[in-house]
């Protein structure tokens, strides 16, 4: 299996070389191109290899996922075929691609929608940042991912990578991604008033050691400023 | 006349470059700035087009409407710029009368009169995914300014590949192609994300681009406030 991230930095795709029964699990409607000779196999999103009768619990998560992970129900996994072949995937927005390798102790949170696919056997399990995070639409819905593996997330914009090692705040809207090793806790940045007022929504503050990723854009902030300009 | 682009990979300008009495046949609404010894003439897509009534129910039902200006250089050269309306790259395709080429509607920018359109609406809309397929085919000589929304990738085709139909901007005569759904049930094929893809087969050159209007639309739009009515 080889990748190469091509068209960065504001518009990376991920082309990937399968070999025969080699598969690559990506996110719903991500598919640019494939070889005819690569299968295209639907999943339900609810982990790695789920056992028959954890199905409907899965059916289940699938659907949470959907309406808080703003992520859809399905993945699709492309599998190569004898004689092998190729898939393209990309993400909605511009951006760029980011390839992390996952391995027994090295496991990230990925914002939702940064999540675009992955290789091998990667778990992953949907987690809030607090139940405050789901207040203003800023919400920081999070997926663990663990297991062995290349994971593939995608920023919207540049991707900013940041060692941190103390503690650090990051505008929930920013986050991409970052190590399992970080504690994490999401507030507003002041207290009420500036919870309302600063136009900052909410943030997140990183403590303890570790990787965090970051999007140089906001789509809040896109969202916040089309939404005056609709009709009606 | 002759094209040159600017700003690329991911804001890309073109610029029509154009002496006395040539002329240029561009999208409507893509036009940024003119020098000032232009006329423009507004039409239908092409001059065998069916008239107002046909390019009204085309953009109604084929949800791409295709008005072009064309522009006229009088009494001096003169210069024109064109701007899509999603960030990306813009490339020129130089038209030959042996290969023909098809663009997918959104795609097309502007070409000088020896470049004749021909809007052929596909007739299919995608259901489920909203996507509507709306195709030119531009035939003659000379250069055709083609965006795309993201990066294109020029592909010498020879054989078949699955594209999905969002990232789709041109391709040669040679190549043919075959709507099917991107899964073997249509279920299986909403549920994918994928909707309708295009199977393409045959000799040629292909241009894809790295971002889909519709997944963009549909990724900022779900967080936007509902419409009313």
């Amino acid at each position: 299996m080889e990748y190469r991230i091509e068209h960065g930095p504001a518009f990376a795709w991920l082309r990937v070389t399968l070999g025969p029964g080699e598969v690559v699990r990506a996110e719903a409607g991500a598919m640019v191109m494939r070889s005819p000779a690569v299968e295209m196999e639907t999943r339900l999103n609810a982990g790695y290899r789920p056992g028959i009768f954890r199905l409907f619990v899965a059916f289940i998560v699938a659907l949470l996922r959907k309406v808080l992970g703003g992520e859809t129900m399905f993945v699709n996994d492309f599998r190569g075929a004898a004689a092998g072949g190729e898939v393209v995937l990309a993400p909605a927005l511009s951006g760029g691609i980011v390839q992390k390798k996952l391995g027994p102790g090295r496991s990230l949170f990925v914002q939702r929608g940064s999540y675009l696919a992955n290789t091998g056997s990667i778990d992953t399990r949907l987690r809030f940042g607090g139940l405050r995070t789901l207040f203003g639409g800023e919400g920081l819905v999070l997926l663990e991912c663990s297991g062995e593996g290349d994971l593939f997330v995608n920023s919207y914009g540049g991707v900013v990578e940041v060692e941190v090692d103390g503690s650090f705040t990051v505008d929930t809207g920013h986050i991409v991604a970052f190590d399992g090793t970080l504690d994490f806790n999401v507030g507003s940045v002041g207290g009420l008033k500036s919870f309302f007022l600063s136009g900052e929504g909410l943030v997140c503050r990183f403590t303890g050691r570790g990787t965090v990723y970051m999007q140089s854009r906001n789509l809040s902030g896109l969202v916040g400023w089309i939404s005056p300009l609709l009709p009606g | 006349m002759h094209f040159e682009v600017s700003y690329r990979p991911s804001h890309a300008l073109g610029v029509a470059h154009l002496d006395a009495g040539e002329s240029v046949r561009a999208e409507a609404g893509a036009m940024v700035s003119m020098t000032r010894n232009f006329t423009v003439d507004t039409s239908m897509s092409s001059r065998r087009a069916g008239g107002l009534l046909k390019s009204l129910k085309r953009g109604f039902l084929g949800g791409e409407s295709f008005f072009t200006n064309l522009y006229t250089a009088n009494g001096g050269p003169g210069h024109i710029t064109f701007a899509p309306r999603l960030c990306g790259d813009m490339m020129v395709h130089e038209l030959t009368p042996d290969r023909s080429l098809v663009v997918q509607g959104s795609s097309y920018v502007a070409a000088p009169d020896s470049v004749v359109l021909d809007t052929r609406w596909q007739g299919f809309k995608g259901f489920f995914s909203g996507e509507s397929l709306f195709f030119l085919t531009a035939s003659g000589h000379g250069p055709v300014l083609i965006d795309a929304f993201g990066a294109i990738e020029a592909i010498e085709l020879d054989g078949e590949l699955i594209v999905d139909t969002g990232h789709l901007v041109a391709f040669t005569e040679g190549i043919d192609y075959r709507i099917d759904k991107a899964a073997r049930g249509w279920i299986a094929s909403y549920l994918s994300g994928e909707g309708l893809v295009l199977r393409v087969s045959g000799r040629g050159l292909l241009y894809v681009q790295s971002r889909n209007p519709s997944e963009y639309g549909k990724t900022v739009g779900r967080r936007l406030p509902a419409r009313e009515g």
